[in-house]
């Protein structure tokens, strides 16, 4: 691959499997610049910039409302899922015997039962509780699945690069449990606690379904449920424009902040799932 | 110091995880296995015991069986192209050329859209006449306008599978990317001076190494597979006919759309115990494979 002639192919290469794997979303972007009224081929990229799409679309999905929704809903649920997983892992990642080996498995095992499964008895849960079905009940779900993946990251992360050792000073300052762990090992979680608010963010974030299981007042909705308003609009090429820019207006919050975070993005995948 | 330090009082620290993780989410499980012998609609808590009943029904009627192996066919082809593309992309955004940043970034941007947005943006890829490849094949004067690939029984299933191989792409590039990048160069540069071809390099170096992230990737496409839902629910509802109902659709679609929350729960009960036994299986093999590569 010395000669610029091979360097150049490779570059042709690559972006053209790129490009065609970005086409549908390219074309969907293309479209949403189109005055609502302009059908004609969808495939002449750019050929018309106009706001009058995102306009309607932003008016029809509440857009303000949606996001701000989505905002409480994430960044809610992400906070408690950083304290109470972190907190958790540290015993199961410290302590070694069977009752710390059982709870690893036991929030573990969790990863693997969809929640569609579930979903009725933990309706009739959160009723028998008395928990008001309101616009932070997703909340709670978001939480409660979150955490076998959190743990889990949290607990290998200690094991393997938060050595006992560095407990020592606060040991013989007679710290309690608690300020060892938020003084000392928390802080020492940093690389984790970005991985979980990225990985945990995003599916959050987008998550369509609880939202649509338990926030019934449209006032309410966060932006993927407030898409589920074009329902039917996909099958309909009149509607095609203004369907476009509501999705790109739903993705654009996690774009930007993508855009300025890329490598937490990237790498926070990664954490974890790479020992070598 | 260990046991002096590490007390059992540490135990409280995983109370709060547990207590969510046990009320909303193993409780409700357990509920699961209850309501599968019971003639249970979901509304009225009074129901009857009817045994095994349901689970007679689900099989007769041929609701597991067609939902089971749309399932298990949505894996397959889930976790096979979901891995083998990504294996490859991951190849080529390992190079050490310009830009490559940028090309991972443009490989990566599809995950972060909302499976509602991808069910939307797909649906009109797929539209006969109008759609995209519907309007490309024209180009080349194939005939487009027939094409259906949603809307007929031979294709809807490999059609949404693609848009979820297409979604996660991203995702497990990543992971094999990073574990590309764990191969050390020395151990590269000592395979070429023994003479060793790149393809070789590829096969005797750097797969076997790549291991821990096989693992993590064909687990994860694995479990992503078993649990397809999104795409069926939004694209198709689980049509044409219930060439596209797996597992969770079907669920979902008996408990709230015919209220037979008692059978639902069977073919949940079902369900669970193929993915349990499915994902057991795999993942004790991979981890056996991957000590002794």
């Amino acid at each position: 691959m010395k000669s610029p002639a091979a360097r150049t192919l490779v570059h042709i290469g690559i972006s053209a499997i790129l490009l065609l794997n970005l086409l549908p979303l390219i074309i969907a972007l293309s479209s949403s610049f189109r005055t609502i009224k302009n059908m004609t081929n969808p495939l002449q990229l750019f050929s018309e910039f106009s706001l009058e799409s995102y306009r309607a679309a932003f008016t029809k999905m509440h857009f303000l409302q949606a996001l701000t929704n989505s905002l409480v809903l994430t960044v809610t649920s992400v906070i408690v899922v950083v304290v109470i997983a972190s907190m958790a892992a540290y015993p199961i990642a410290r302590l070694n015997n069977r009752l710390s080996k059982f709870l690893y498995l036991f929030f573990l095992s969790g990863l693997v039962v969809p929640s569609q499964m579930v979903i009725i008895p933990i309706v009739q849960t959160i009723q028998g509780l008395h928990i008001p079905s309101s616009q932070y009940t997703p909340i709670l779900m978001f939480i409660t699945c979150s955490i076998p993946f959190s743990s889990f990251l949290y607990s290998g992360f200690i094991k393997s690069s938060v050595p006992i050792e560095v407990e020592e000073s606060a040991l013989i300052d007679g710290a309690g449990l608690l300020r060892r762990f938020w003084q000392i090992v928390f802080p020492l979680l940093l690389p984790v606690t970005v991985s979980v608010i990225i990985t945990q963010g995003v599916w959050i974030w987008n998550d369509y379904f609880f939202n649509m299981i338990f926030i019934s007042k449209a006032a309410h909705s966060p932006l993927p449920l407030a898409m589920l308003g074009f329902m039917g609009d996909q099958t309909n090429p009149t509607a095609w424009n203004v369907l476009f820019a509501a999705c790109f207006l739903c993705a654009l919050p996690l774009l930007v902040i993508f855009a300025f975070l890329q490598k937490y993005f990237i790498g926070g995948l990664t954490v974890g799932s790479v020992k070598g | 110091m260990n046991s002096a330090v590490m007390k059992k009082t540490m135990y409280w620290f995983v109370v709060p995880a547990l207590l969510f993780y046990l009320v909303f989410w193993i409780y409700p499980i357990l509920k699961l296995f209850h309501y599968s012998i019971t003639d249970y609609n979901g509304f009225v808590q009074d129901y009857n015991y009817i045994g095994l009943d349901n689970f007679r029904q689900i099989f007769k009627e041929g609701i597991a069986g067609t939902s089971l192996s749309n399932s298990l066919i949505y894996t397959v082809i889930f976790v096979v192209f979901s891995n083998l593309v990504s294996l490859g992309l991951a190849f080529l955004l390992n190079m050490n050329i310009r830009a490559i940043g940028l090309y991972r970034t443009a490989a990566y941007i599809p995950t972060l859209f909302s499976a509602i947005v991808v069910g939307f943006i797909w649906s009109y890829v797929y539209m006969p006449e109008s759609g995209l490849l519907a309007t490309v094949l024209s180009w080349f004067g194939l005939n487009g306008a027939d094409l259906n690939l949603l809307g007929s029984y031979g294709t809807a299933l490999y059609a949404i599978t693609a848009v979820d191989v297409w979604k996660h792409i991203g995702t497990t590039t990543v992971i094999y990317l990073a574990g590309l990048q764990t191969v050390p160069h020395d151990l590269i540069e000592a395979g070429k001076m023994d003479g060793a071809g790149s393809w070789q390099i590829t096969r005797l170096i750097r797969l076997p190494m790549l291991a821990t992230s096989i693992t993590i990737n064909v687990t994860l496409s694995l479990i992503n597979g078993l649990k397809a839902f999104d795409y069926p629910f939004i694209m198709t509802n689980g049509g044409p006919g219930r060439a596209t109902s797996t597992l969770l659709v079907d669920i979902f679609r008996i408990a709230f759309k015919e209220m037979q929350y008692g059978k639902a729960s069977a073919l949940a009960v079902v369900s669970f115990t193929v993915i349990i036994l499915i994902t057991t299986f795999f993942v004790l093999k991979l981890n056996k494979r991957e000590v002794s590569a």
